[in-house]
């Protein structure tokens, strides 16, 4: 199916269409589209519910059938939330924390990259393995030396302690080494030839060829800031430096440990806007791609 | 393949290193304690500095799981606290749950970062005693060192007899759960328990009375049954609390502090509750939250299709069994009673919510301060009684009762829009109902397991029920077993 | 120390100079957490705690191996775990292409499903494991009244009777089925984001040259698309198998703590028995069982790379 559906970008292209070939395209297209649009919706609908359960009262969200959507609309949630929580503070730190950490980790990473695509030393392929292989040890055993390593360097409640033990994910430097080596050598090479710095070849001609991965890093490196809850709270001991998952999880409890579930999914939701329209933002990028930085395989 | 193993070797090379390295490193801090060994009849003791609270510069911090409502009602007392000693800063934060607290408290203690309190379970401090990090608190409860407050007044460092006197007895002895001597850990912050709630005006239509015994209880779901075939009748909310109260109501074994057999609860009487608590629930008398797939609050409140008529649940979550309502009338009336027992003359229910324990500290003084604020906190009429009305739990001091605003709080009581109120007036009249399961390394999986044992026992639908039963109770015990290995 | 680095090729520091920031990092924060777990397995009968209270005196053996290996459950976390993995790795890795390629050819409502494949993103977790119980879910079930989750009232529309997905007595392939369908959906975000990065940078020449040469469109999609997305696609399969293997969360946000339906079959994975015993403060037993994991990881990984070597176009 799929195939057909590569030829379509290229319309023009087409000029001889019979009349079959025009059957078989709308019944590809609508099939595609039928299929996106499923997918879509089932991709779709925990943002739907979280949007509705932001909106129902706790006796209605409580009810054993599920409402699809509220009986009665309660916008006092999103006023509770606003003022049950320090959601302002928190905010911002996730963004500051979001932003330094990306930025750092796309350096970190880019150069490493670099390194195991394009420069050639002994022990290579070696400490890519043993790269690869730290990935497979269960994170959670990590928690536990990390802090007491981070206690003895000082760096509780503070931001160093939430942007730097997460610069370097090999999850990253492995995805940006497959993309590195995609491009072709033979332009290495020649700017090498031509005398063209190691970095100014990085950032001119790999940087931009790779932009679509890079940003793709950034969204999953944002994401990270989003949604980490328990080493934030572990390092942290006042909203100065907590994340934003914190407030969500925390300030919504009553004492017997229940949450007040559709306060605090009024607080997701309105938290999630700014993220969003900054999402849709690079968007554009992703689907920009490379065709148009005029360089040719 | 030369190349993986020169990966391989690399590992190993910086592992060895490694191990060098751990070996020489990781020092604890010290606490200065003075323990005359944890087992035998001996309490362990904490030396309490001869000078008691010197009056200096100390900050203490405090985790607990409290929402942002009861973070308020903190924050306006502990400047009353700090009228009395304004050397000491309090500093505390939420962990989110109780376990959170609990997580959190188990990473902090290996970098010697641990608070100074902590809303602690039975469990946790059973765990936290494993690393010998909590404050015994016997030496400070009985110490006549006097301290002098910011107002002058002098006053000792324990506790009067009165001020033991006034606790909730029930709730008092949860701190005595650790070891055969009766060393005293926790102090009780806050608490609930279980209650039965019922739809009142349901009951009234059909001439029903309230169960007293379990007896009466099988009749009464056969009853109700009979009226609306379609219902449940009783929901309940959590199986683990209903294995280990029936447990403490036969008088049968659950678990033990012996060190050669903690999990005791496989016995005939055990097996006998449980098979006859299974064919309540194939009868269609009797469902649990984890079975019936939703919250039983949410069938009790139904205002259509499936509904219970009781639930036995915590006293916690009055709010959520409050009656619906439509144009501001109540559909039914909402009413509160005793569990039913099996010897209703000597009534058993939980006792649950948290209670506050001390870490040891390289500064004796923050333990003192941190002890002067627990003080405060566990003893204090009016932060009892604003925490009690902001949380739904109960007060754990007797006195508070007596206070103005407290009382007509109470009074407010009403089964329709304010059950909260109605449940810690249950709480407060059956104080002389509470026990304690003992707490050890492992207690909390011994919990987990009978709750699971409930469930699964519960929806057997086989027909070899005895030997289905041995055989989650021979599991459950297993997997305690390797638990606590 | 002159001579010696003289000896070096300027290549060869210049790439560790480069390295040196994540290398430095690493050491600390993933390397140095790698020996400490090594000392507790190896650490007979090793508990945090216990070494804080000052009882513990080190015995070095493999005590708490034969632990793990003679835990009851312990063939059970294996089977779950990779059965969980080898069905979801693929699904979810073709299901994205697909997406991924479609999304990449079509045009009107290019930009509204491209931003609609975006939302998971912005969806908190604690959102995502409350749908999916709720959509699976039966409530009453087997009292004279069950209400059906969408689900089954999807089934329902279909003349299909109602499947018990997850409540009390559902089936162990159920249970399954449910946790496929959830570790899919959310791998899928991640490999849709992925793939679509890697198909912009695919070079459009290719796709031109084979136009000109009029190309039949399944060789387009086998010999152009698949190929030159292949450092991707390895990169999804290898990367989704580590993460497979590491599968816990998922079941916990569905079956909750007990990590089985009520009444059902355990649903227990590696990671949930590594949880348990870091709950129950065995350390020694946890890390020993990180270690096994670590090895199954370790060669699946290395049979990956293997094929992979051999298949990727780079």
């Amino acid at each position: 199916m799929a195939d057909k559906l590569m030829s379509t970008m290229h319309e023009k292209d087409m000029q001889k269409v019979t009349a079959m070939q025009k059957v078989t395209k709308i019944l590809v297209q609508f099939l595609l589209y039928a299929f996106l649009i499923v997918m879509a919706l089932i991709i779709v609908f925990p943002f739907y519910w979280m949007i509705i359960s932001s909106l129902k009262n706790t006796a209605e969200y409580r009810l054993p059938v599920p409402t699809l959507f509220p009986q009665e609309i309660m916008w006092g949630n999103y006023l509770e939330a606003f003022t049950a929580a320090n959601l302002g503070k928190l905010f911002m730190n996730t963004v500051y924390v979001g932003i330094v950490s990306t930025i750092l980790s796309l350096v970190v990473t880019v150069l490493s990259a670099f390194a195991f695509a394009r420069l050639e030393f002994k022990g290579k392929n070696a400490l890519f393995a043993a790269l690869l292989a730290t990935m497979m040890i269960p994170g959670e055993l990590f928690t536990i030396t990390n802090y007491v390593t981070v206690t003895k360097f000082g760096w509780l409640d503070s931001y160093t302690v939430l942007i730097v033990p997460f610069l370097v994910s090999v999850f990253y430097i492995y995805l940006l080494r497959q993309n590195f080596l995609q491009i072709p050598n033979e332009l290495y090479l020649a700017a090498k030839v031509d005398g063209t710095t190691d970095l100014k070849y990085l950032w001119k001609v790999m940087i931009p060829l790779s932009l679509p991965n890079l940003i793709s890093i950034t969204i999953l490196k944002m994401m990270g800031a989003w949604n980490s809850y328990v080493w934030p709270r572990l390092v942290t001991s006042t909203d100065d430096y907590r994340l934003i998952t914190n407030g969500l999880r925390d300030a919504f409890t009553d004492m017997s440990g229940q949450a007040n579930i559709p306060v605090q999914m009024a607080a997701v939701t309105v938290v999630s806007i700014p993220l969003f329209l900054v999402f849709i933002f690079l968007r554009k990028y992703i689907m920009k791609g490379v065709s148009r930085s005029g360089i040719k395989g | 393949m030369k190349k993986r193993i020169i990966s391989l070797l690399l590992v190993l090379a910086m592992l060895v290193s490694a191990v060098a390295m751990v070996s020489c490193g990781n020092t604890g801090d010290s606490g200065n304690e003075g323990e005359n060994g944890g087992n035998g009849a001996n309490k362990v003791r904490y030396d309490v500095p001869a000078e008691g609270y010197d009056g200096s510069e100390v900050t203490i911090t405090f985790y607990h799981s409290m929402g942002a409502r009861l973070q308020t009602v903190l924050d306006t007392y502990i400047p009353e606290f700090n009228k009395l000693y304004p050397n000491i800063t309090i500093e505390h934060s939420s962990q989110g749950d109780y376990d959170g607290v609990r997580d959190q408290i188990k990473t902090a203690l290996t970098a010697g970062n641990q608070p100074n309190i902590a809303y602690c379970y039975p469990d946790h401090v059973a765990l936290y005693n494993v690393a010998k990090a909590v404050v015994p608190l016997d030496n400070f409860i009985e110490s006549t060192i006097t301290v002098t407050d910011a107002n002058g007044n002098t006053s000792a460092l324990g506790f009067t007899a009165e001020q033991i006197a006034d606790f909730i007895p029930g709730y008092y002895a949860e701190g005595t759960a650790f070891d055969a001597a009766g060393t005293m850990y926790t102090l009780p912050m806050s608490k609930s328990t279980e209650a039965l709630y019922y739809n009142k005006t349901f009951f009234e239509q059909n001439g029903l009375s309230v169960p007293k015994t379990w007896e009466e209880m099988g009749k009464l779901c056969e009853q109700i049954k009979a009226i609306d075939p379609d219902c449940v009748p009783l929901g309940y909310d959590s199986e683990a609390n209903w294995f280990i109260t029936m447990c403490e109501q036969y008088g049968s074994d659950y678990t033990s502090l012996d060190k050669n057999g903690h999990f005791k609860f496989d016995n005939d009487t055990n097996r006998g509750f449980v098979k006859m608590f299974r064919e309540w629930h194939q009868n269609g008398w009797v469902t649990t939250e984890e079975i019936y797939g939703s919250y039983t609050s949410g069938l009790f409140t139904a205002t259509e299709g499936q509904k219970c008529y009781m639930v036995i649940g915590s006293t916690g979550g009055a709010s959520y069994q409050q009656p619906p309502q439509v144009d501001g009338n109540a559909l039914f009336e909402t009413d509160m009673a005793t569990i039913p027992q099996v010897n209703p003359d000597a009534p058993k229910v939980i006792s649950q919510g948290p209670s506050l324990c001390i870490f040891k500290d390289s500064n004796p003084q923050e333990v003192v301060a941190s002890w002067l604020f627990v003080k405060f906190l566990t003893t204090n009429v009016e932060f009892q009684a604003a925490f009690s009305m902001a949380s739904g739990y109960a007060p754990v001091i007797q006195s508070v009762q007596s206070n103005t605003v407290y009382q007509q709080w109470l009074d407010k009581a009403n089964g329709i829009n304010n059950l909260t109120a109605l449940s810690v007036k249950l709480a407060l009249s059956q104080s002389n109902a509470y026990f304690v399961s003992p707490a050890f390394n492992g207690s909390s999986a011994a919990r987990d397991e009978v709750g699971k044992l409930m469930q699964s026992a519960l929806v057997y639908t086989g027909s070899d029920v005895d030997a289905k039963i041995k055989e989650l109770f021979e599991a459950a015990i297993y997997e305690c077993e390797y638990a606590a290995h | 120390m002159k001579n010696f680095l003289q000896k070096i090729k300027f290549d060869q520091w210049k790439a560790w100079i480069y390295l040196l920031p994540a290398v430095v990092l690493l050491l600390i924060f993933t390397v140095w957490p790698i020996f400490n777990t090594l000392r507790m397995a190896f650490w007979n009968g090793y508990g945090l705690f216990k070494e804080l209270g000052g009882e513990l005196t080190f015995e070095f053996g493999i005590k708490n191996f034969k632990w793990v290996v003679g835990y009851g459950g312990f063939i059970t976390c294996l089977k779950n775990t990779m059965l969980l993995t080898v069905l979801t790795v693929p699904i979810s890795t073709i299901l994205a292409l697909v997406i991924a390629v479609c999304l990449n050819a079509i045009k009107p409502f290019q930009r509204f499903l491209q931003t609609i494949f975006f939302l998971p993103y912005v969806t908190n977790s604690i959102a995502i494991g409350m749908v999916f119980e709720a959509m699976f879910n039966i409530v009453g079930f087997g009292t004279t009244m069950p209400s059906y989750g969408i689900i089954n009232n999807i089934l329902g529309v279909f003349g299909m009777d109602p499947v018990n997905w997850i409540n009390a007595g559902s089936s162990y392939w159920a249970n399954i089925a449910v946790l496929t369908v959830y570790i899919v959906w959310n791998a899928l975000p991640f490999k849709i984001l992925i793939l679509l990065g890697g198909l912009q940078s695919v070079n459009k020449q290719y796709y031109d040259a084979a136009k000109i040469d009029s190309t039949p469109r399944l060789r387009v999609f086998t010999k152009i698309t698949v190929p030159l997305l292949s450092p991707m696609i390895a990169y999804v399969v290898i990367t989704g198998f580590i993460g497979g293997f590491k599968e816990y969360s998922s079941i916990v946000g569905i079956f909750g703590d007990d990590m089985q339906a009520v009444g059902g079959e355990s649903l227990n994975t590696m990671v949930g028995y590594i949880y348990k015993q870091l709950g129950a403060n065995h350390e020694g037993d946890a890390s020993a069982a990180a270690l096994i994991l670590f090895a199954i990881i370790f060669v699946v990984t290395m049979i990956n790379m293997y094929v992979s070597k051999k298949k990727t176009h780079y």
